[in-house]
């Protein structure tokens, strides 16, 4: 296992990302970052709202191009590797099709994909069970609350086996207990898939408790300032948030924003 | 004593059962009170009319009653030109939203100048109308229906496609992108996105151009060229001072747009139970 995850997969190098603001000035967003990612590493883009974290990952997905620099997957543009659909995306809201029942959205990609419809079928009601909805198959969306709505989302994710992940701060609207049991099953759904997982979040504890590695974003302009090991044992459980270890880890992270404490 | 009446008053707000059928019942009343009004002429005293220029309810309702034939083939005329302009207009409506949506670069504005369609006075297009399809057919009463028809299709047109254009373009934040991470193709993003999402829009605009529909046909009848139709048979009456059959008419065609739209809310009900 551990052999699999020094072969490195996505190698982002030297990107960076202007806007242009209204009125026509450059504004940096992202400023010459550099990182390595490894196949079935789990790893968090961590940092305050600014930091180009989300700019970051919409450049992996191939949903916004690199002003500077350049992000290679395997040795593929992020084009070709969209064009492959072996990118899972999970946004900020859930972003199902109230039309659509449960089933149907996770099924969403599938169609997509031309599978056809018993096959289609079958990984949906795999997921489902992978996310504890089996019993919410028909209904929809708006039935649903908040936390389920974004377990729809992931199921949709994994359920086309994508090559790697990409979740834009997937829990951030959801209460704190939603939020602890959505972290419980995604790491779950993780271990059994083993899939390259790419995370940004704002939530330090959350980072630490989910990544190999964290990597520190700071705004203005934004760059990767550091990355962090965690070496909390796998699997994780919910009590070891509450060892000296994990606050260690929690507080090095804290520290290695530049400018110090946020 | 002033608590007593406090807590009745809070009983009457806090009983769901009271005030969901007050929301009926209230509007119900009144009506039935006008009626009465009405009926006993104490209307006429109030506007100082008199039972000529305004008949009574009963008298209204037995013109109806004992001409069914005329009736019925009036509103049969009606209802044909206001329900085959509504259903090509909102076709085409739509036709016109899904072109803006599928070239964005002008889309936006050419609709907008779709949209002044609707600020065109019923009464300047429908004689334009008359003049333009008075070679379309030999019979009278064809060429008349095509130029009523067209004033409907017209104004529904303008409706369906601001409307429908809206419910193409406004899509959730990050649907886009979803469907850009699974490589789906336009036509795909069409299908299974832009158009389901439209759906709720397609019904908020039938909901102002069904009563327009109905208007639009009533109103281009006075300028139609054969004498047919619930609007012309208002015009008529009302020339020859027959105030009676004029407010039957009237009544008519109120039911007839009401009808209508009871028939929509029915149908947006059953499509839009799920969402």
């Amino acid at each position: 296992m551990e052999s699999v995850k020094q072969e490195v997969e996505i190698k982002i190098n030297d990107v960076s990302v202007t806007f242009k603001d209204n009125k026509g000035n450059n504004v940096p967003a992202l400023n010459h970052v550099n990182l390595d990612i490894k196949k079935g590493e789990f790893i968090s883009l961590l940092g305050p709202s600014g930091c180009g974290k989300t700019t970051l990952l919409r450049t992996i997905a191939d949903l916004l191009d690199p002003t500077d620099g350049s992000v290679r997957i395997s040795g593929l543009t992020p084009k070709e590797v969209r064009m492959q659909q072996k990118f899972g995306i999970v946004f900020q809201s859930p972003v199902l099709f109230e039309w659509r029942t449960v089933k149907e959205n996770i099924e969403l990609p599938l169609e997509i994909m031309y599978w056809n419809k018993k096959e289609r079928s079958e990984r949906a009601n795999q997921m489902l069970e992978l996310v504890g909805l089996k019993e919410f198959a028909n209904h929809y969306p708006g039935q649903l609350s908040g936390g389920m709505q974004q377990r729809v989302g992931i199921a949709r994710a994994f359920g086309i086996r994508p090559e790697i992940l990409l979740m834009d701060e997937p829990f951030s609207a959801l209460d704190e207990f939603t939020k602890e049991k959505l972290h419980e099953d995604l790491l779950r759904i993780w271990a059994k898939t083993n899939k390259t997982v790419i995370f940004v979040t704002h939530n330090i504890a959350e980072s630490v408790f989910l990544s190999d590695r964290v990597c520190v974003l700071s705004p203005h302009p934004g760059r990767l300032s550091a990355v962090v090991d965690i070496d909390l044992p796998r699997p994780r459980t919910l009590e070891m948030r509450d060892t000296p270890h994990f606050n260690e880890l929690v507080a090095k992270v804290r520290n290695s924003f530049e400018g110090g404490s946020l | 004593m002033r608590k007593k009446r406090k807590s009745l008053w809070r009983r009457v707000n806090e009983n769901t059962y009271i005030q969901a059928t007050s929301g009926l019942l209230l509007p119900m009343a009144f009506g039935v009170i006008l009626f009465a009004l009405w009926q006993t002429e104490v209307l006429h005293k109030i506007f100082h009319t008199d039972t000529f220029t305004l008949p009574v309810p009963t008298r209204i309702l037995s013109v109806i009653v004992d001409n069914p034939d005329k009736v019925i083939q009036n509103v049969v005329a009606t209802v044909t030109v206001a329900v085959i302009g509504l259903v090509i207009g909102s076709v085409i409506g739509y036709l016109v939203a899904i072109i803006a949506t599928l070239f964005p670069r002008w889309g936006g504005g050419g609709l907008s100048i779709v949209a002044a369609c609707n600020a065109i006075p019923i009464v300047a297009l429908a004689p334009v109308m008359t003049n333009w399809t008075k070679d379309v057919s030999k019979d009278a009463n064809i060429r008349s229906m095509v130029a009523k028809t067209l004033v409907v299709m017209i104004i529904c047109i303008a409706s369906m496609s601001v409307n429908a254009y809206r419910g193409l373009t406004e899509l959730k934040p990050f649907s886009l992108d979803l469907m850009k991470s699974y490589n789906a193709k336009r036509r795909t993003v069409f299908f299974k996105l832009r158009i389901p999402n439209s759906v709720p829009y397609i019904f908020t605009a039938l909901r102002v151009s069904i009563p327009a529909s109905v208007i639009t046909a009533v109103v281009s009848e006075y300028f139609a060229e054969y004498v047919i139709g619930v609007g012309r048979q208002i015009r008529e009456n009302i020339v020859l001072a027959q105030y009676t059959a004029a407010w039957g008419y009237i009544t008519v065609a109120s039911l007839i747009g009401i009808v209508m739209y009871v028939i929509l809310m029915i149908a947006e009900r059953i499509l839009l139970r799920r969402r």
